[in-house]
């Protein structure tokens, strides 16, 4: 048989009488594939918070040299270009004294206590600092031996990188063991996914066997054949993929707030509202190839002429 | 026309089926050959109608299954057309099939399909249009007399019915040759005779039939050409013959 409009829109409309006729092997197919869809959704979802709480957390981390006393802003000023020239630091914040003592009242404007002491002690008791901070957090610990050594390290007082050091490696800890993690599961369950789907619709054309048998002996050909069978599948993929984002969205607007509160950069809804489009697109073209693949090998098996 | 040279089928087997039944064949220690076809040799001319008859099993619905294709013959050759059908690729074989209407004993209907969707079937194979689709299954529904159960699938139909449609689709696209494998095997008296009337006034139309049948009324009513086989041979080839087994 040869490919036109004609043929075209008679497989079509076998494929969708087909769906329709099977509606209970149907349903049960595109519930299999509505499952290994929202895996897959719920593992961008899993990649979306991960990265940003990573990423969130590793901004917080940076190092303060705190400065001696007698350091005169001239030279705190030198001090900070000379770090801000080296590679990998991203910024240096220089924090003066009195500016220090500016955000110290102006954290504390409630408490009429602290304000009281401020005024008694009569003379700034804060420290100027440097707030550096490395565009990578691995370079922390060189930055510091680097600042230790060098010739301005009678002007720092202290450095306390040390105190944030532990939570530094266990970010970074976290951080690749997530990554790793992930595209491991990703991967597994995505082959799991694929394989239960395949399987399913498989099924489905399995017990159409002696249908397909009895087409061949009419003389039909194997496109004429395959073709509502392929149409049938991606007919599955299309409603699972729009079941998988009237489950998904719903879920990601429930759970957006929550998770939020426990990770403030998060904001789900936001992130898949903006994405809307593109996973529209993720979702059916996972599910239609997904229905297609598995009705074009399941059929092939029967169609040895 | 349909030429048979020298075709031999042989299946083989284990040995799970009584000794009788594979004498016909070599028996080498556990397997056996059974021999279906033994060298059958035979011509059948356009716009003939052929009654082929014989006992079950003596290689009447191989022979069929040969001009389709179902089967590929150990040795020799099958023409229809002049067209080795023993050679043909896999992707002539549809083909072929459209060339030829196939009644089958247990009809074959597409179960997922209406009465109407299975005779359209064999004409969307062949590529007709819709419009014809729409005329030629409606005639056909009314010359087999299932105009009224056309929306029916098959599970709704009775026997009768059902073969009747399966005449209507071998019918419906203008096969040169019909093949009919017992298509009253499952079937009153009533109906039998309708069917092969039917049969009848096609092979008047100029197709060529061969039917395959172990009911003496039936062939006997036709009264044509009788060819009968056993044990895998062509025993007796008649121009006027009568059931005689």
């Amino acid at each position: 048989m040869e490919f036109n409009k004609q043929n075209l829109i008679r497989v079509i409309e076998s494929g969708w009488v087909n769906f329709k006729r099977n509606s209970w092997l149907a349903f049960g197919t595109v519930g299999i594939m509505v499952l290994a869809l929202l895996i897959f959704a719920g593992l961008v979802a899993f990649n979306v918070v991960s990265k940003t709480a990573i990423n969130s957390l590793e901004e917080k981390v940076d190092v303060t040299a705190y400065l001696k006393t007698d350091v005169s802003d001239g030279e705190a000023q030198d001090v900070a270009k000379i770090i801000g020239e080296i590679s990998g630091i991203s910024y240096v914040n220089y924090i003066s004294r009195d500016q220090a003592l500016e955000d110290f009242k102006k954290r504390h404007q409630a408490e009429e206590l602290i304000q009281q002491a401020i005024l008694e002690l009569g003379e700034n008791p804060l420290q100027a600092s440097l707030e550096i901070k490395a565009v990578d957090s691995r370079e922390y610990a060189s930055l510091v031996s680097f600042l230790e050594k060098s010739s301005f390290s009678g002007l720092i007082d202290k450095i306390d990188f040390y105190e944030n050091q532990t939570v530094i490696s266990r970010i970074q800890k976290i951080s690749s063991g997530l990554k790793a993690g992930g595209i491991l599961v990703t991967l597994i369950l995505s082959v799991i996914a694929v394989l239960i789907t395949f399987n399913t619709v498989r099924l489905t054309i399995y017990s159409q066997k002696q249908e397909i048998e009895i087409m061949r002996l009419v003389g039909a050909s194997n496109w004429h054949i395959r073709g509502p069978f392929v149409v049938e599948g991606a007919i599955y993929g299309i409603i699972a993929g729009l079941a998988v984002l009237i489950i998904f969205y719903p879920i990601v607007y429930l759970t957006s707030p929550r998770i939020q509160a426990f990770i403030p950069s998060v904001n789900l809804t936001a992130y898949f509202t903006g994405f809307f489009g593109q996973m529209l697109i993720l979702v059916f073209s996972l599910g239609i190839t997904l229905g297609v693949v598995s009705s074009v090998i399941a059929v092939r098996r029967y169609l040895k002429i | 026309m349909i030429i048979f040279d020298k075709v031999t089928k042989e299946y083989n087997g284990t040995l799970s089926v009584p000794n009788g039944h594979a004498k016909r064949g070599g028996n080498q220690g556990n397997n056996f050959i059974f021999r279906a076809l033994d060298g059958v040799d035979l011509e059948i001319k356009d716009n003939e109608f052929v009654s082929i008859i014989g006992p079950s099993g003596a290689g009447k619905s191989t022979l069929l299954k040969m001009l389709i294709r179902e089967e590929a013959p150990s040795e020799g050759k099958v023409l229809v057309d002049k067209i080795n059908v023993t050679d043909l690729a896999d992707s002539q074989i549809p083909f072929l099939r459209r060339k030829i209407g196939t009644i089958f004993q247990d009809f074959k209907l597409l179960s997922s399909k209406t009465a109407w969707e299975n005779v359209a079937f064999a004409l969307e194979v062949v590529g007709a249009g819709p419009d014809q689709i729409e005329d030629d299954v409606s005639k056909v529904l009314r010359i087999v007399g299932m105009e009224g159960k056309s929306q029916n699938f098959p599970h709704q139909l009775s026997g009768g019915e059902k073969q009747r449609i399966a005449v209507a689709r071998a019918l419906v696209h203008r096969p040169k040759i019909l093949l009919a494998d017992e298509p009253t095997g499952n079937l009153d008296l009533l109906n039998t005779y309708d069917v092969i009337k039917l049969l009848m006034k096609i092979n008047e139309f100029g197709t060529t039939v061969v039917l395959a049948s172990h009911n003496r009324e039936v062939v006997n009513s036709a009264g044509r050409r009788v060819i009968t086989m056993d044990k895998g041979r062509v025993v007796k080839d008649q121009e006027q013959g009568k059931y005689a087994i």
